[in-house]
């Protein structure tokens, strides 16, 4: 279903999700945290994942790689393509391991992502160590190496140092080091700059663009933030409570924004551009309960041209063009108006 | 480091001399003379003994005369015994009750640990309700119980199998050694096990874990590296408290088990009156749980780099 299918002539993606859907076992009940996500991540791009608090970006990841507590999580349908092979459920590919080798991983908080019992170098050599199969030695000389690559000063005094001797870039640098040390296909980075400062978002940023530039990984960033976004990303995947609501290139997305949501996300982020006098917006109300997800649009309740049938009925994808789609019933031809004629009433495309 | 060791160490002989004080007030207002007893001592003996302790002095006198003599690491002669030095009841006696707290201790920590370990891998599973419906049991029963069962259960198995296959009581080989060492770390072991459980159940979600899982690291040196050496923090902190109240309740179970050790000895002292030997074996005891305390904390910064570096 998609215009992800329209895509799969031309090439096989680097990563192919289809339909994950995600379930947690808690006390209140089930609660379907992803419900049916499909996205692509190109060879060298970046996708960014956004979305509020809860709306299943970071499950989505996790799940892919094994991260989430099975029981009480469930994996209930969907697939994880890495060059057209299944990586759902599964530790391995081709005899290789796919956590640390093909997809590296870092994390929102570098002071607790860290053993703060084991130096720095120790815990960058430990996946030379396991999936190279390096001597301790030489993966801790290559960990210096990976270290000087992430811009951290005297790393050979510092490989022998222990995360509570780092500052929080810092450790993030080394994470990313960490992460990036069996030269994976693909880094995904689950709000890495969240916890930072903000000079030291920027740095970090910039590193992981140097390095994406350098090795031709793929990274699939997840983000609050849509600056980091408009700064990082090649296409966006917009999420809301569990779905994909908008997927598109980062210029479609940001300048011709074609779900409700999106538009109310740019609304509700301050600019600081003095010549546009802008009052954020807040978007009104909150997401609903995944507990017991609506049958219709999920964002229907909080949307400002919900229409009856989006109470009702979810609306299937709507593809504006190739590579950019909405799910918004706004787009069905019968949709009484168009949502280019709501959306940018007073101000240009 | 150094400057910490040599701190705590001095810290360490403040406390053993507080301990000497109190002990030493304390048994002056007991009632009772142990040179007034049935075993009716010389006139001369009774004058040397004043003489040499000052037993005739005011008692702030006599407490000098007692502090000069500790420091020079004299504990003195036993009213009671004789011929007998305190120092030569604890060179003989203590090395027994070392063993068998050291066993006991090594016991307790490992049981402690691979057990509390396991029931947090298996959480809510039955090898988790198992071994705490067992750890319930070694808390709340006292150990001379489980002494005397355990006893009891040994002389059932050798008269089953027909030959002696651990002894029941005694001391000499290791085979003595093993069921009351066993029996002595039982409390310690339980309450470790309850401790090293909480900290794993924390370290099993904590962000690191899922740091190594992401990297690809195997479960076994997951377990190994990251999640065993942080969790076992917290049990290297009791540890100090725990040998403690292993050599404290050693006083049981050597009675129980007719073991040589010093606890017979500092139980027969109070029930005899014998002022030094109380004296000199509770500051002996007393230094060295202090000592122990230190090696401890020494010990964690070993295994946690955070607290070397102070």
């Amino acid at each position: 279903m998609s215009g992800v299918a329209l895509a799969e002539e031309t090439a096989t993606p680097l990563l192919r999700v289809e339909n994950l859907a995600v379930e947690f076992d808690t006390y209140g009940g089930i609660v379907k945290a992803v419900r049916g996500v499909d996205f692509t991540v190109d060879q060298g791009k970046t996708l960014a994942i956004v979305g509020e608090s809860g709306c299943g970006k970071s499950v989505t990841v996790q799940s892919m790689m094994g991260l989430i507590p099975m029981p009480p999580g469930r994996i209930t349908s969907g697939s994880a393509r890495l060059r057209g092979n299944e990586v759902l459920g599964r530790n391995r590919l081709d005899g290789k391991e796919i956590r640390g080798a093909e997809i590296g991983m870092i994390f929102q908080d570098p002071m607790t992502s860290l053993n703060p019992t084991m130096t720095i170098g120790d815990q960058i050599a430990e996946p030379l160590q396991i999936h190279k199969g390096f001597t301790y030695r030489q993966a801790f000389d290559e960990a210096i190496g990976l270290l000087e690559m992430s811009r951290i000063p005297e790393a050979a005094k510092r490989a022998r140092q222990y995360p509570f001797e780092f500052s929080g870039g810092m450790l993030q640098r080394a994470m990313i080091a960490m992460a990036i040390s069996c030269k994976p296909s693909i880094l995904i980075a689950d709000e890495p700059t969240t916890a930072l400062d903000v000079t030291i978002q920027a740095q970090i940023l910039d590193l992981m663009q140097d390095l994406q530039r350098e090795t031709g990984m793929a990274i699939i960033l997840i983000t609050h933030d849509l600056g980091v976004v408009a700064r990082m990303a090649d296409e966006v995947a917009v999420m809301y409570a569990g779905k994909v609501v908008e997927h598109g290139s980062v210029d479609d997305v940001f300048y011709r924004s074609a779900h409700p949501y999106t538009l109310g996300l740019k609304e509700a982020m301050p600019t600081n551009d003095p010549t546009k006098q802008h009052e954020l917006q807040p978007i009104e109300g909150s997401p609903p309960d995944l507990f017991a997800p609506p049958p219709g649009c999920g964002y229907c309740p909080r949307c400002p041209f919900a229409m009856q049938i989006c109470d009702t009925r979810h609306p299937e994808d709507s593809f504006l063009k190739e590579q950019h789609f909405s799910r918004c019933w706004l787009h069905h031809e019968d949709s009484p108006s168009k949502p280019a004629d709501l959306y940018f009433k007073d101000s240009d495309p | 480091m150094w400057l910490y060791v040599i701190k705590r160490l001095l810290q360490g002989i403040v406390t053993v001399w507080f301990i000497a004080t109190a002990t030493f007030f304390a048994m002056h207002n007991v009632p009772g003379d142990p040179l007034l007893n049935d075993r009716a001592v010389t006139e001369a003996i009774r004058a040397n003994l004043e003489a040499k302790y000052g037993l005739d002095q005011p008692i702030g006198t006599q407490y000098l005369i007692y502090l000069r003599n500790l420091s020079q690491g004299d504990f003195g002669i036993s009213f009671t015994q004789e011929n007998r030095e305190v120092n030569d009841i604890i060179r003989e006696h203590f090395p027994v009750s070392a063993i068998l707290g050291i066993l006991a201790v090594v016991f307790a920590a490992a049981g402690g640990v691979l057990f509390g370990a396991l029931t947090a891998l298996y959480r809510n599973r039955l090898p988790d309700y198992i071994i705490m419906f067992l750890v319930i049991l070694g808390i709340s029963v006292p150990s001379f119980v489980v002494a005397a069962l355990s006893q009891l259960t040994l002389v059932t198995l050798n008269s089953a199998v027909g030959t002696t296959v651990l002894p029941v009581a005694g001391w000499g080989t290791i085979l003595h050694m093993l069921v009351p060492a066993m029996v002595l770390g039982l409390g310690t072991m339980a309450y470790l096990t309850r401790l090293m459980r909480s900290s794993m159940l924390e370290v099993i979600s904590s962000d690191f874990v899922r740091t190594a899982k992401s990297k690809g690291v195997p479960p076994a040196r997951i377990f190994a590296k990251h999640q065993l050496r942080n969790a076992i923090l917290p049990v290297i902190t009791v540890l100090g408290p725990a040998i403690a109240a292993i050599t404290t309740g050693g006083f049981v179970v050597e009675l129980v088990f007719a073991i040589p050790g010093l606890g017979r000895y500092f139980v027969q002292a109070v029930q005899q009156l014998d002022y030094t030997v109380i004296m000199g074996t509770t500051v002996f005891y007393g230094a060295f749980l202090v000592f122990m305390v230190i090696v401890v904390d020494v010990l964690y910064g070993f295994i946690d780099p955070r607290v070397r570096l102070e």
